[in-house]
């Protein structure tokens, strides 16, 4: 029996430059820069200030009425996860659990698959009950153990466990099917999408949300990547220009928080129900790096391997490509990295192929990364369109990619999306149009 | 094209009760506890002041090399140890016509704990007002916190370390699917042999929640047992007196492999994985689905992976936590998805035992299951004295019991309604 095959039917995303695919494709189209001085919290007294950081998010308009009280049990990276599902399910024209009418899927065959981060706890509530744990101005592990530790809430661990995003996705939209959390960095929502593809590939889903979600304008998280040096420090006074991906003088990169869902479906189901579908999911590639332990080297995970085999598994040569989209961190060794993977992978024509980065424009997501960044590969694969790399004027040493600074039109038949993590895992997926 | 079969040609593991597989093996048979005071801090005014912790642990012990990953996590080293134990038992590194890009790591890895008195004295030393001032927090943290300390609480740390060791360039996953974590995690992984993504894969679990906040977070939730007098008994799934799971830690990896390869190189071949099931509960997050649903529709669809049918299963390695909620479900939904059989097959928890390793319970108890396969004999569900209504099934009370074992069904449920289902059989 022939392998079944996967479209991408609905994409929903939210990040610093924008809610939903629409609003993000525009604000891409104009070279927006969404990262600016944070205010989640006061940053003054880190070398870095800036963030890319959604304002005046919440949760609650993205749930039913019915679960608007769950909202308090999640923490950030969940709520942007939920979000994410909304859109991408409305956009996708299927009806779930968690609108209005019928459930138009069995439960059973819906899967899900998102990435997720390292959850940071919030300093304040915990804060809140570390602190009547003191004693003569210490903290007092007895004191904690029997007092101290009942005041945070009975659920506070459930709103940390990276699983939680998509616990709350599967109850809100009821997807009983397949469900798993990946957790490898910036690799997880390539990871988390190829992994929704195969589940689809291998008849245990007909439909399956992928992609990922977090959070990372946080104290404790700026304050790791800090202590990692792959933060910008000298762009305080012009916080959106600070990430520059490949730019000639990128210097590191940026907190972000946001997310990328995708829905995923069986071809034949998509076409059968009269589906908009955005693209093929044609190909998939995972591979790492084994140097990645050692996190005082920057490495791109084996990216160029993953590029390859996402490439095989589609039955296309680099001649074929018509779009990359790059991860672009920012950090100078991480970009130099990547663009040395791309050229391994694509050969002379990587210097051609017209690239995006997008991280310039709304900071380092993390598990959220890729989601986003497929969305876009998404969009752009419809508008047959490709945008500009924000923050891109003229190419860094060592980093020959295809980017501009304008947005380009040209026939895209085939795009190339990876993402790699500290740590030194990679994925790739190829989309393919589909006539 | 057929599927490609998979198979189980090495298996390590670092728990409660022992530093390998014989060990564990050996101690589970003599009913042993790995249950003790919390050794690992300060628990004696916590609702729960005992553990099931890994003993007199030094990744020195394991392998030479063991400089190289000094900054690995407690629960990484325990990973690098139960990895090289099953490495060096599937022979993999002796083979020079391995492939390194088809050789991938799919962990089901848990966050490493927290820098514990830095991060909280920060939290102190910077409240004012009823809140953390971020800018004394700033001043302070960039002073006081390691980068090693920080990077290696991200649960793909475990992935690079082991890929590291072993030098795999192919697929690298981590999931963190709450206890079903390893369970999910060797299916997944058996999945990319079968799809011809990977030609082995390094798979397993590794964890650790044995410090101050991971302990509070299952206290408040009252999820762990309180019986601070007697610990030792403590963890009893199935039995009507049982009040929370015993909280443990360690990790197991598991060498799966394409069954042509195995063959190839003239590899021992442990157990075949045959079936795998996954489902989500969509219920709640703090509950499961009271009927078990979900965990029923988890292990129907590793029985149809399987092609194999219920009165097929010769032994349920069960989730079996020790809670009032887990077992009386699991217990549900066993008697939905094996009807008139379920009486008849023998399921055990050796929870009974090691404790709850959560991310790495699953694929712990996957090799207790390739043990009854190699000699014939089930562990039991120590602890076992008051049967309760709700739980009426054949739980392998309190001593081992010789049987015909051929087919392994091993259930992992985690907490937000993740269900996950392997079965693997005897390979002959």
């Amino acid at each position: 029996m022939a392998e079944r095959r996967v479209a991408i039917t609905g994409l929903g995303v939210v990040t610093p430059s924008g809610l939903g695919i629409d609003a993000l494709w525009e604000a891409l189209l104009s070279s927006h820069q969404g990262v600016k001085t944070i205010d989640l919290f006061d940053p003054s007294h880190f070398p870095c200030h800036a963030g890319g950081q959604i304002d005046n998010f919440s949760a609650r308009k993205f749930v039913p009425k019915t679960y608007r009280k769950s909202v308090k049990v999640m923490a950030r990276d969940i709520e942007l996860a939920v979000a994410a599902a909304d859109f991408a399910f409305k956009d996708s024209g299927i009806t779930t659990h968690g609108m209005d009418g019928e459930m138009d899927i069995e439960p059973g065959r819906l899967g899900c698959n998102i990435g997720a981060g390292l959850i940071c706890t919030d300093l304040d509530e915990l804060g809140m009950a570390v602190n009547t744990a003191v004693v003569d101005g210490k903290f007092d592990i007895k004191a904690w153990g029997h007092t101290g530790s009942s005041n945070l809430t009975p659920l506070w661990l459930l709103k940390y466990l990276p699983n939680m995003l998509s616990c709350h996705v599967t109850i809100i939209h009821g997807a009983e099917g397949p469900s798993n959390t990946i957790t490898c960095g910036d690799a997880s929502g390539h990871l988390s999408v190829g992994e929704g593809a195969r589940v689809i590939q291998r008849g245990d889903a007909d439909v399956s949300i992928a992609g990922g979600a977090e959070s990372k304008v946080n104290p404790m998280v700026l304050l790791r990547q800090l202590l990692l040096k792959r933060i910008c420090i000298s762009r305080n006074e012009s916080p959106e220009t600070a990430c520059r991906p490949f730019n000639a003088d990128h210097d590191g990169t940026v907190v972000g928080e946001g997310g990328g869902l995708l829905i995923l479906e069986d071809m034949d189901r998509a076409k059968s129900r009269g589906a908009k579908i955005y693209a093929e999911m044609a190909g998939f590639g995972a591979a790492c790096d084994p140097t990645g332990f050692d996190i005082t080297k920057s490495n791109a995970g084996s990216l160029d391997l993953a590029v390859a085999k996402a490439m095989t598994e589609a039955k296309i040569t680099p001649d074929k490509v018509d779009m990359i989209i790059a991860h672009g961190t920012g950090v100078a060794g991480e970009d130099i990295c990547e663009a040395k993977a791309w050229q391994v992978a694509l050969g002379d024509a990587a210097e051609k192929i017209p690239a995006v980065c997008i991280t310039g424009s709304i900071g380092s997501l993390f598990a959220g990364a890729g989601g986003v960044e497929m969305a876009v590969a998404a969009k752009a694969m419809e508008a047959q369109a490709v945008p500009p790399t924000v923050n891109f004027t003229s190419a860094a040493d060592g980093c020959n990619l295809n980017f501009s600074s304008e947005p380009r039109k040209c026939e895209i038949n085939h795009i190339v999306t990876a993402a790699f993590s500290v740590g030194g895992q990679s994925a790739a997926c190829v989309f393919k149009k589909v006539n | 094209m057929a599927k490609r079969r998979v198979v189980i040609t090495g298996i390590g593991t670092v728990n409660p009760l022992a530093h390998d597989v014989e060990g564990t093996w050996a101690a589970l048979l003599e009913c042993k506890s790995g249950v003790n005071k919390n050794q690992l801090f300060d628990a004696s005014h916590f609702p729960t002041t005992f553990c099931a912790n890994v003993k007199n642990f030094d990744l020195k012990d394991h392998f030479p090399n063991a400089e190289q990953h000094k900054h690995a996590g407690r629960h990484c080293t325990f990973a690098l140890a139960a990895g090289h134990q099953a490495w060096m038992q599937s022979g993999l590194g002796e083979y020079d016509k391995l492939d390194y890009s088809r050789l991938g790591v799919y962990l089901g890895s848990g966050e490493g704990s927290l820098d514990f008195d830095n991060f909280t004295s920060l939290m102190v030393d910077a409240w004012n007002d009823g809140k953390v001032d971020t800018k004394v927090w700033a001043d302070l943290a960039l002073e006081r916190m390691d980068v090693y300390r920080e990077i290696a609480q991200e649960s793909n740390m475990v992935v690079a370390h082991i890929a590291g060791q072993f030098g795999a360039k192919g697929p690298a996953f981590n999931v963190l699917t709450a206890c079903a974590a390893s369970t999910q995690a060797l299916g997944e992984a058996a999945m990319q042999i079968r799809h011809g993504d990977c030609d082995a894969i390094i798979s397993g679990g590794a964890h650790s929640m044995i410090h101050p906040y991971g302990v509070t977070g299952f206290n408040r939730l009252n999820a762990l047992s309180t019986r601070n007098e007697g610990f030792e008994t403590a963890s009893r799934p199935f039995d009507l007196t049982r009040d929370g799971f015993v909280l443990g830690e360690g990790s197991s990896i598991i060498i799966l492999e394409d069954y042509e390869l195995a063959k190839a190189r003239g590899a021992n071949i442990l157990a075949e994985i045959i079936g795998f099931g996954s489902s989500a509960d969509a219920f709640r997050i703090t509950d499961q689905d009271p009927q078990g649903d979900g965990a029923a529709a988890s292990m129907r669809a590793a029985l149809a992976d399987a092609k194999v049918k219920p009165e097929d299963i010769d032994y349920i390695s069960a989730h079996g936590t020790s809670t009032q909620q887990n077992d009386e479900v699991e217990s549900k939904a066993v008697k939905q998805v094996f009807g008139e059989f379920a009486t008849k097959v023998p399921i055990s928890s050796v929870k009974s035992m090691l404790g709850h390793l959560i991310a790495a319970a699953g694929a712990t108890e996957l090799i207790t299951g390739i043990m009854a396969i190699r000699d014939q004999i089930l562990p039991p569900t120590t602890n076992y004295s008051t049967p309760d209504p709700v739980c009426d099934l054949d739980y392998i009370p309190n001593e081992p019991r010789k049987a015909k074992v051929d087919v392994v069904m091993s259930n992992s449920f985690g907490f937000g309604g993740q269900n996950d289902t392997l079965i693997i059989c005897r390979y002959d």
